[in-house]
């Protein structure tokens, strides 16, 4: 039964990536193509964020100083010790994951709150080295001239983002992938034990200390290739992915996306990312207008986009017969 | 002025504002239950409201009717803040993380609503005194003296207003236990929103200070939540007498790592220390484990 779900996501899966993959076909146009782009980055980035703070429960504020640890990574291995550039990519993923070992050390004891204060200070921390080492990582100006990634002797300049295109998209499946397997494996249904009931699933031998440090290893991976993604793509880097304005912007996305779904940042980075472009020429009205919806969507829709979905799907499918556990708890429960 | 006494005063400046900041932080957190990330923009607004009240630009009222016309306004503004973006959804599981969602979303609509209304170009406000005072050998600005003066003197009202007032003992009670408010009949509604407005005042008092001596933009009020943020983790959120304790000592370590290891290390440093502090004692230097207030 659990085999065959999995089966028919992986379907779901493959079918959507098929879809997103002929896309260039049908969309030639440069600027669409980066909005793509971006919207595969930023999803990978809320995406990987939904499973220590969905699945988790841990409250990550620091979240996005990973993706700025994988941006400086690349930038400063491929610009300052000319390190190939997939190598550096591959890199900036180990650095964030190495950065988000580090951090679990002083939250492992912590809750609530403080989770979110301590992970705050840590960012901050980053921050400010990568300030003041302005030497090699140019400061609060951020670098220039990163290397860009390379394929050959293709030129990625000339091919309208399409070698980009594609190299965004192999991540993001290769990051849903990964996040998919892992939160439907023992290890991830022991992480969502300690969020329900900490209590219960340490009695029951689940390691919070191993547990904590997996989960936000695992959601650092795929934050910090993003974040080496974004040094190659953009080839500048700049101290602002760690500041409060890319953090609403991203965890609104794993809010309005709905916790706990993984596909529901990705369809909350479509939507905000497409708003945010839409609003692009009204200057100072696109922040009013973006934290406006985001309050909005919060009153009208406690669980987000995909909680308004799912809940549409169940409707429809409690019709036929209730399939699961799930379903038969609700309907005694009921 | 020796050395010694230059990093006194920096340290007692620096802390008077940090404590004015952290303050209203910790009171929504301890009477609500939630964090409140616009309090850096209703520090903005509160600057920018003075300026707008107190410039003969524009009303040109005399400073005495300004600012606490303007504390007034960023208190209601508070007020209505806390109606709309924390009151719908306290009672959920996730109310902490919606509103720390909510607020940051608020946060940027006001800092560009700011933007919008007053536009980029840097104002500034009277001082709350214009002259400088010699002090031994240099002079000292009596802006940043009557900030030191009148600091202590503010938060000790505060501190006496939640402890010998009812209405401050009623906030103390819902922060310790709210159910049992709600059962004796307490508003506990109200109750909420005093504290939210009373800790927009707070923020809007430190913006008045930080207008009288550096220019405002409507960005401003970020790096003082940021302080504000590491007082409160320092010194532990469950009462006011931690951050406020807190807010000094950090003062005196920016002073002295300042002046010793350079002003370039300083924040690095402060994390370090920050995050060192929080492993020993999570729940803050000052503070008991318990969420209370005062």
């Amino acid at each position: 039964m659990k085999l065959s779900g999995f089966k028919r996501e992986l379907c779901g899966m493959i079918l959507g990536l098929a879809v997103l993959a002929i896309l260039p076909v049908f969309i030639q146009d440069t600027y669409l193509r980066h909005l793509l782009i971006m919207i595969f980055v930023y999803g990978m980035v809320a995406a990987s964020w939904d499973l220590s703070l969905g699945y988790g429960g841990v409250f990550n504020f620091g979240h996005l100083a990973l993706f700025g640890v994988g941006l400086y990574t690349y930038a400063l291995l491929t610009k300052q010790l000319g390190v190939d550039p997939w190598l550096a990519l591959a890199a900036s993923g180990g650095a964030a994951v190495i950065a988000a070992g580090l951090m679990v050390i002083p939250i492992l004891r912590l809750k609530g709150i403080y989770v979110v204060l301590l992970s705050f200070a840590f960012s901050q921390l980053i921050l400010q080295v990568i300030v003041s080492q302005s030497d090699y990582t140019g400061g609060n100006q951020g670098m220039v001239m990163v290397p860009a990634l390379k394929l050959g002797d293709h030129n990625m300049m000339r091919d309208k983002k399409l070698a980009y295109y594609y190299i965004a998209l192999t991540l993001l499946s290769a990051c849903l992938l990964f996040l998919r397997v892992f939160v439907r494996s023992a290890l991830g249904k022991s992480i969502v034990a300690l969020r329900d009931n900490e209590e219960y699933a340490v009695s029951r031998g689940v390691s919070l200390g191993r547990q904590r440090l997996l989960t936000l290893t695992g959601s650092a991976l795929f934050t910090g290739i993003a974040g080496g993604f974004y040094g190659g793509y953009f080839r500048n880097t700049s101290t602002d992915v760690f500041g409060i304005d890319l953090t609403t912007l991203i965890l609104s996305m794993v809010l309005l996306g709905g916790r706990a779904t993984i596909y529901g940042p990705l369809l909350a980075s479509l939507a905000l990312t497409l708003l945010s472009e839409a609003t692009a020429d009204i200057g100072v009205w696109r922040p009013i207008i973006i934290g406006a919806v985001i309050i909005l969507v919060l009153l009208v829709y406690p669980g987000g986009l995909a909680g308004a979905l799912t809940a549409g799907w169940r409707r429809l499918s409690a019709m036929r017969t209730p399939r699961g556990q799930g379903a038969a708890i609700n309907k005694v429960a009921s | 002025m020796t050395v010694l006494g230059q990093i006194l005063l920096s340290a007692l400046f620096q802390g008077s504002l940090y404590a004015m900041m952290a303050v209203g932080l910790a009171l929504v957190w301890t009477t609500i239950g939630v964090f409140n990330f616009c309090h850096g923009v209703l520090m903005t607004l509160g600057a920018y409201l003075a300026w707008q009240f107190v410039d003969p630009e524009a009303l040109g009222l005399p400073m005495f009717v300004a600012l606490p016309l303007a504390l007034l306004v960023v208190a209601a503004i508070g007020f209505a803040l806390q109606a709309l973006l924390i009151r719908p959804f306290i009672g959920r599981g996730d109310v902490v993380l919606v509103a720390v969602i909510t607020t940051l979303a608020a946060s940027s609509i006001l800092k560009n609503g700011t933007l919008l209304v007053w536009g980029p170009r840097p104002k500034s406000i009277p001082p709350l005194a214009p002259d400088t005072i010699a002090l031994g050998a240099s002079n000292v600005s009596a802006h940043q003296l009557a900030i030191i003066a009148i600091t202590p003197v503010v938060l000790g009202l505060v501190w006496l207003f939640l402890n010998r007032t009812r209405v401050g003992l009623a906030l103390r009670a819902v922060a310790q236990n709210e159910d049992a408010c709600q059962l004796v009949g307490m508003n506990v509604t109200a109750l909420y929103a005093l504290a939210f407005g009373l800790a927009a005042a707070l923020a809007a008092l430190a913006g008045i200070f930080f207008g009288g001596f550096k220019f405002m933009s409507p960005d401003m009020g970020t790096e003082p939540l940021t302080k504000a943020l590491v007082v409160v983790i320092f010194g532990g959120i469950a009462n006011i007498t931690g951050p406020i304790l807190a807010a000094y000592i950090i003062g005196l370590f920016e002073a002295v790592s300042i002046y010793y290891v350079g002003f370039y290390w300083t924040p690095a440093l402060l994390f370090a220390v920050l995050i060192v502090v929080l492993m020993v004692r999570p729940e803050g230097l000052f503070a008991r484990s318990s969420r209370g207030l005062a």
